[in-house]
């Protein structure tokens, strides 16, 4: 447990994110962990005057969350890049980058989650 | 006006500031991490410290066969093999590793163990 | 009147390190620019679950080359609130003394390539002759230029003689009156006034919504330094945080020529101070838990999260450097900018895109 956590739901984000922004609060980044039961957790921390304010919200993957960056705009690249290395979806970011933020053509989808990767054998003639 | 007569004159009668390379090199100090060269093969003991040790997983020691391997690409001179080694026999070279076109593997062998020699139990009448 | 695009691609002399910017022209007026960055993705985030959580230190130091000592500063820092390590006082205030280090040498680095972009290259390479005398002195100390991979979990691993202490006091008096002979230039030229002066201009409240840290919000007038919170041994060192409030590239050039000032002296105090004692505390297990750490950087405020589940490798490590959070102010200094300034405002962010992206 970090110290200043608080645990919200979907539903919510948007009005507690106002709020927040509301206080003065400077946004810092997001983080994003996977658990051993295949639910993600996602984590929103603020800053002001050295204090630190984590938000926590655990989702399946498939869900599509509201982007924030309507509200804060600096949190658009950090949006993209989870989109494309967990495969959370983001739904109203300001800036679209469509897959090709950090990720190359030839990469693996999703590469920080836990993948399952059949390899088949090839009949040899 | 004035400075510029004052750098002028400093300009032309100071040394150089560059060193004449390749004929003048500088000398280094002794604790630089250059690259690892070898060990000194009759003092290891092939206990594996050094291959457990490593971050870049550079080093292998085969204890049966007394071997040390390792390869001179993968390392990252971190110097932690040189400070884990319980018989300080790792040896850390001053110079940095140059390029070349192929990987450079370097093996040290040891000679085998020497076999236990049997003591024979002596009773001593007292 | 047409639109051009021009792409102000990859590869560029005046870029430490490719990043790209499409730029939509009309007529030598930027109207809008959106910058793409992964060329360098190198997966370091996942190759962190994967080893040892001792042999990260070596992993996370390389994740960039200007800043290097801070990564394993601020990692050793989490592991050791997570397993509630105490370290001793020799340690924290040689480990002051290398971060100060590092940081002259990353804004040195910085002054060079900031004359290099408007074409003073002669000042470039003064200001890059004295940032190799930094370079000497932690090859003469710790063993390489660059990557000096002097901190562990539980303190330092190298220790300083009274010998080294000196060199390093000589070190950095020659620093400072070489930078006491470029000061004039950046800061009173004439040329060098007009290619500086309302360039790229922040306001404060600007800066403070979209999150710039570092520098470049300090030259905003926003007053924010990590240091001040008395992480390693800065509770202990008196120093006060570097403000400017003009918000343009002059001013942010400012900033970081003083903040080498200032580092010499936090250097000549942490040495005065230097108490006796061990370097290191042995520890024994493994760590279980999360944390997130944040310091002070030479670019800005870097984030670590690390989770760990009892067992040796970790679950999740995350960075957020200070790069990353000055991003989006290039989309707001950049509109309505002439082609002529587009590298001085990418050079005043202080990018450094392998931090970026990992």
């Amino acid at each position: 447990m970090l110290s200043n956590e608080k645990i919200i739901s979907t539903e919510t984000i948007l009005n507690e994110v106002h709020q927040i922004k509301d206080d003065g609060y400077r946004f810092v980044s997001m983080t994003t962990v996977e658990n051993p039961d295949l639910t993600i957790d996602l984590y929103y921390h603020f800053d002001r005057e050295y204090q630190l304010v984590n938000l926590k919200l655990t989702i399946n993957k498939e869900f599509e969350l509201p982007s924030i960056s309507k509200i804060f705009l600096a949190a658009v690249f950090v949006e993209n890049e989870i989109q494309e290395l967990f495969g959370v979806r983001f739904d109203g970011k300001a800036i679209n980058y469509g897959g090709h933020f950090i990720l190359s053509d030839a990469d693996l989808e999703n590469p920080m989650c836990r993948n399952q990767i059949v390899i088949e054998q090839m009949e040899d003639k | 006006m004035f400075d510029m007569i004052g750098n002028i004159f400093k300009n032309l009668t100071s040394k150089p500031a560059t060193r004449a390379y390749p004929f003048k090199t500088r000398k280094l100090n002794d604790n630089v991490r250059g690259h690892i060269s070898g060990i000194d093969a009759e003092a290891c003991i092939y206990c594996g410290i050094c291959d457990k040790k490593c971050p870049s997983d550079a080093i292998k020691v085969d204890k049966a066969n007394r071997t040390w391997i390792i390869e001179t690409y993968r390392c990252i001179v971190c110097g932690e093999c040189v400070t884990v080694c319980p018989k300080q026999c790792i040896n850390m070279e001053k110079e940095h590793m140059t390029s070349s076109t192929k990987q450079d593997i370097i093996v040290c062998k040891g000679s085998p163990k020497a076999p236990k020699v049997e003591t024979e139990k002596v009773s001593v009448n007292a | 009147m047409g639109k051009t695009i021009i792409p102000f691609g990859p590869q560029h002399p005046v870029l430490p390190e490719p990043l790209q910017l499409k730029l939509v022209m009309r007529d030598e007026k930027v109207i809008e620019a959106v910058p793409a960055i992964g060329y360098v993705h190198r997966g370091l985030e996942k190759l962190a679950e994967q080893k040892d959580f001792m042999k990260n230190i070596y992993l996370v130091e390389r994740v960039c080359g200007i800043c290097s000592n801070m990564h394993a500063l601020s990692y050793c820092m989490a592991i050791e609130e997570i397993m509630g390590i105490g370290i001793p006082d020799r340690a924290r205030f040689l480990r002051v003394i290398w971060a100060e280090l590092h940081r002259i040498h990353s804004h040195l680095l910085w002054l060079g390539l900031l004359a290099d972009s408007f074409g003073f290259e002669s000042l470039f390479m003064q200001v890059w002759r004295s940032r190799e005398k930094i370079m000497d002195i932690m090859e003469a100390t710790a063993g390489h230029r660059i990557f000096i991979s002097t901190n562990t979990i539980g303190g330092t691993h190298k220790d300083l003689t009274k010998e080294q202490q000196k060199d390093v006091l000589n070190t950095v008096a020659l620093v400072w009156d070489d930078m006491k002979a470029v000061e004039k230039v950046f800061f009173n030229d004439y040329t060098v006034q007009h290619r500086l002066k309302g360039v790229g201009v922040l306001p404060k409240d600007v800066a403070y919504e979209l999150g710039t840290v570092g520098p470049m919000a300090r030259a905003s007038g926003i007053i924010f330094d990590h240091r001040t919170r008395g992480y390693a041994a800065y509770g202990e060192l008196e120093f006060e945080p570097v403000v400017e409030t003009d918000g343009d590239s002059l001013a942010r050039t400012k900033v970081r020529l003083r903040e080498v000032y200032q580092s010499i002296n936090l250097i000549r105090e942490a040495i005065g101070k230097l108490p006796e004692g061990e370097i290191f505390t042995p520890f024994k297990g493994n760590p279980n838990g999360e944390a997130v750490i944040r310091i002070e950087q030479p670019r800005g405020e870097v984030m670590y999260y690390v989770r760990a589940n009892g067992t040796k490798q970790l679950d999740r490590l995350r960075l957020r450097t200070p790069t990353f959070a000055n991003l989006p102010s290039l989309l707001h200094m950049l509109p309505g900018s002439s082609l002529a300034d587009v590298p001085v405002l990418i050079l005043t962010i202080d990018p450094c895109i392998s931090c970026t992206e990992r």
